[in-house]
């Protein structure tokens, strides 16, 4: 019986992915291959994180928030609460975004520009799991907490973050440009 | 009477295949799949035969001929792998020592299955065989199948017409043999009718799929990559004048 529920899900698992496959194909027909112009907004984005996580575990500084708490009106309080907490989400959802995109762009540019390594692979899609999954948790958390109890949280999500990007300048570095448009040349017909 | 609607559905789409294939310049691209179709063709004809002139013929011939397709189906396996990695080497290398390990693991593990002591009944074997041999094929073809959308990989209409028809079929087919070959099984009796409809859909999945040869995704000219990589020289170019700048600022005193 086990071993028919193995085979089952096999089966399932098969019809699912063609039709993942499918779907995908349908997207990517407009999108096709990696331009040059995609890297050099990758190599931007990245920067953006690396600038933007060093300035944003301000937001979640609590010396800013125990300032406030001591000095200002319970309305300036909860307006101060409101705003950080507005912040924190955004900053969350745009750097997830954006490391979304460098993942992509990662997976897309594997296919023809350079040799996957197994292990550099591994590595990669445990360190983007990782910081998806941390970075859901937190959102919830700040989402539920607000930005100032959920801390360590969320100083692990922006360690995560910061770890998966320095990996991730590792695979771009490795990109030459002069190879990406080789590797485009090849794909004309 | 429903099984010879079927079998005629079912033939004539084969038959089908093969002559829009040879029409519609599909044959030369794709030469390894319809080789399948062609086997699949023979074999259809030749159980038919068997099942007319020669019924007691017909179980004793059953399971071998439908071995000898389960292996040709290979085939189509190595052409998809074949078309749809042709530009991407780095994957290719990568996809073919996986899936010969999961190959060579799975072949093992099914041959010391079969090897347990039951060798005595040999048309049983010969069917035990080719179920092990289409668990293999599912469980390289799920392989394919997530290196493609994991690297989304890039797929002509008709690529993905044959891989859909192909996935779609070994799926259910994987399946079906597990339910059939389980004993005192009552989901076994529906999976025997579905096998035929899952076949002719297959086969209909083919026939539009590959009804006429269609062009492959057509990638931007030699004229756009040296445009994108000007515009890349000018990007960094700005990106260093942007950093030497704050450089300067930050030693100023």
């Amino acid at each position: 019986m086990t071993l028919l529920a193995l085979i089952s899900v096999l089966g399932t698992l098969i019809v699912v992915l063609a039709i993942r496959l499918l779907a995908q194909s349908g997207n990517r027909r407009e999108r096709p291959v990696v331009t040059v112009d995609e890297y050099a907004k990758a190599r931007e984005a990245l920067d953006a994180v690396f600038v933007e996580t060093a300035m944003v575990q301000r937001i979640f500084s609590v010396e800013d928030a125990e300032f406030v708490a001591h000095s200002g009106t319970p309305d300036v309080t909860r307006s101060f609460l409101k705003e950080r907490k507005k912040l924190a989400l955004q900053w969350f959802r745009g750097t997830r975004k954006q490391v979304a995109q460098l993942m992509d762009l990662h997976l897309r540019l594997a296919g023809y520009t350079h040799d996957p390594s197994p292990g550099f692979e591994l590595r990669l899609t445990a360190k983007y799991l990782i910081f998806v999954a941390v970075s859901n948790i937190v959102l919830l958390l700040v989402w539920v907490l607000g930005p100032f109890k959920a801390t360590r949280s969320i100083s692990y999500a922006i360690r995560a973050a910061g770890s998966f990007c320095t990996t991730f300048s590792v695979r771009l570095e490795r990109v030459n440009p002069t190879r990406l448009s080789s590797g485009r040349e090849s794909l004309v017909h | 009477m429903e099984t010879h609607v079927i079998w005629w559905v079912g033939t004539s789409l084969v038959a089908v295949v093969l002559l829009r294939g040879a029409l519609g310049g599909n044959l030369r691209k794709y030469p390894l799949f319809y080789s399948y179709m062609s086997c699949v063709l023979v074999k259809e004809v030749v159980g038919l035969l068997s099942y007319r002139f020669a019924p007691n013929f017909y179980g004793t011939l059953y399971w071998p001929t439908e071995l000898a397709t389960i292996v040709a189906s290979y085939a189509v396996m190595v052409e998809i792998f074949r078309q749809s990695l042709r530009h991407s080497p780095g994957i290719a290398r990568k996809g073919l020592k996986l899936l010969l390990a999961a190959f060579v693991l799975t072949v093992s593990y099914a041959a010391t299955d079969l090897l347990h002591g039951r060798l005595a009944n040999a048309a049983r074997t010969i069917a035990e065989a080719g179920r092990d041999l289409r668990y293999i094929e599912g469980a390289l073809l799920l392989l394919l199948l997530w290196l493609f959308v994991r690297y989304r990989i890039l797929l002509g209409p008709n690529l993905l017409g044959l891989i859909m028809g192909y996935s779609f079929w070994v799926g259910i087919n994987v399946i079906n043999l597990a339910l059939v070959f389980l004993p005192d099984n009552e989901f076994s009796t529906l999976a025997r009718r579905l096998e035929p409809i899952t076949y002719v859909a297959t086969l209909t999945i083919w026939c539009v799929a590959l009804w006429a040869s269609r062009p492959e995704p057509v990638q931007p000219t030699d004229g756009a990559i040296e445009r994108d990589y000007e515009l890349l020289v000018a990007k960094t170019r700005s990106i260093l004048a942007r950093t030497s700048d704050q450089l300067m600022r930050g030693m100023r005193p």
